[in-house]
């Protein structure tokens, strides 16, 4: 298939286009120059130019919007709301039957419910709140929704929350910390590339509406979140199970005897 | 009471002026591109030009459909991100009320038997740009009620806005320009409201389409006024 990805990259995109790549052609735009080790179609854009992510969209099966802005008031709606108005736009313009977009668990399941419940799964009524990562990409979903019921066209969304390094589960943000309490939603960043892949290729058939969220994690047993139909519907299965976060018996012995018997 | 309008430039919010100009003190914005005379032009941007604008306020009055024209690029923009930034600056001053104008077009795709209430999800069209942003509007306004930061009426006006002339055979979700203004004074002082809350408002006309009891409840100044 052909596709569209609109901010391929920042630090989800190399990972889902290296769980493409060898499997469909891909269009990667972003606004920043591509990473060195990409060697594919590149465009600069921006995803709030809505003539431009139009234009990029002829001849595309699929859209795959990547891109994401959390803290500067003006740009985070920019990128986060007005980027997916400009792919459902696109998206009817040339008749795509498919879209994938991405963003933060909270743009559906806010403060109030984390705060509170547990669980949470992706169907639940959105309820993003302020903040305003979540509530800017929370109307970008709107948006989605809408174009969806109106024209058709299958909306896709995975929701993510901790994206940790497969090989220390250490994360962009902060260093790694093992056997403590941890966020109940961590995802290694591969199996998070490969969840895009899932979405590119799920049959229609199995897609219950034409409007679907998915929770992208691997099984934990907090049971704060849910990630059944993930696994039930797109068929992703994680790699990587970040045990060593919330399983006390992948530390080191205390005797240190590490070697092997 | 120190009331903020939005849109002031718009047949809507002259329609709103004029009717609560003589009770309240009123502070007009609008764009810089619309705003003239004793408007005050402000961008809605999220610096310290809106939390000027609310200083003193005690209600907004945000006209929600039909304040603003140009792109379509534009409109979502001012109802989602200049929408965000008023409600923020308006939390931050601790503005006790937001009333947003919306429209009971929301649901106009329904068949005209039903009895849509406020209990019903509205409908928005992907294709009419106005109609879209004043969902999404709504949906703004809803999440800072839900945080708990501002209490917001969202008022959903019926059409057309009827002023001397009076509704025609097919106009059943007319509105009287008096109704308008009655109907957000009376939403001003209304004691016995949610976080949230949705009210449907139309004029008693021949065949009224919309269900209007909930107005009659919450809005006592409007219950003689209002088909039962």
């Amino acid at each position: 298939m052909k596709i569209l990805i609109l901010g391929g990259n920042g630090m989800l995109g190399p990972w889902a286009v290296k769980a493409l790549q060898d499997r469909h052609d891909i269009l990667l735009t972003d606004i920043n120059d591509p990473y060195p080790a990409y060697k594919g179609e590149f465009q600069k854009l921006s995803v709030d130019d809505v003539d431009g992510v139009v234009k990029a969209a002829e001849g595309m099966d699929i859209i795959v919007n990547l891109s994401v802005l959390r803290p500067h008031r003006k740009i985070a709606f920019d990128v986060n709301t007005m980027g997916n108005y400009a792919m459902m736009l696109a998206a009817r313009e040339h008749r795509i039957k498919r879209v994938i977009t991405t963003g933060p668990h909270y743009q559906k399941v806010g403060q109030q419910y984390e705060e509170w419940d547990f669980d949470l799964n992706p169907d639940m009524p959105s309820a993003p709140g302020t903040r305003l990562y979540a509530h800017t990409k929370a109307l970008g979903q709107e948006i989605c929704r809408v174009f969806s019921e109106r024209h058709g066209i299958q909306v896709i969304t995975l929701l993510y929350y901790n994206m940790k390094h497969s090989w220390n589960l250490g994360g962009p943000e902060a260093p790694v910390v093992y056997h403590e309490d941890m966020v109940p939603f961590s995802t290694a960043w591969q199996d998070c590339g490969t969840a895009v892949q899932a979405a590119v290729e799920v049959p229609e058939e199995r897609l219950a509406s034409k409007n679907e969220s998915f929770f992208i994690f691997p099984d934990l047993p907090h049971r704060k979140f849910d990630n059944e139909k993930t696994r039930r519907v797109l068929g992703w299965k994680p790699r990587y199970q970040v045990e060593r976060l919330w399983n006390k018996d992948s530390r080191n012995p205390e005797s240190n005897l590490t070697e092997a018997f | 009471m120190n009331v903020l309008i939005t849109s002031a430039a718009s047949a809507t919010a002259q329609i709103i002026t004029g009717a609560l100009g003589s009770d309240h003190t009123l502070r007009l914005t609008d764009l810089p591109r619309n705003a003239s005379g004793d408007i005050i032009a402000n961008e809605l941007g999220h610096e310290s030009e809106t939390d000027q604008l609310v200083a003193g306020i005690d209600a907004i009055v945000n006209i929600g459909y039909q304040g603003q024209s140009g792109s379509n690029t534009h409109l979502m923009d001012y109802h989602t991100r200049r929408m965000y930034n008023l409600l923020q600056a308006a939390s931050d001053a601790g503005v006790k009320r937001y009333i947003n104008i919306s429209t009971l077009k929301l649901f106009q795709d329904h068949e005209e038997n039903l009895v849509v209430t406020e209990k019903w999800r509205s409908d928005p069209p992907a294709e009419d740009i106005e109609l879209l942003v004043a969902h999404m509007a709504e949906y703004v306004c809803k999440e800072f009620a839900r945080d708990r930061l501002i209490q917001v009426v969202n008022l959903r006006l019926g059409w057309p806005f009827i002023g001397d002339s009076s509704a025609g055979p097919d106009d059943t979700a007319a509105i009287s320009h008096g109704m308008i203004g009655e109907s957000i004074t009376a939403a001003l002082v209304a004691e016995e409201l949610i976080q949230w809350q949705d009210i449907h408002v139309q004029s008693p006309v021949d065949h009224q389409r919309f269900i209007t009891k909930t107005a009659a409840r919450l809005l006592p100044e409007l219950a003689g006024r209002l088909s039962s």
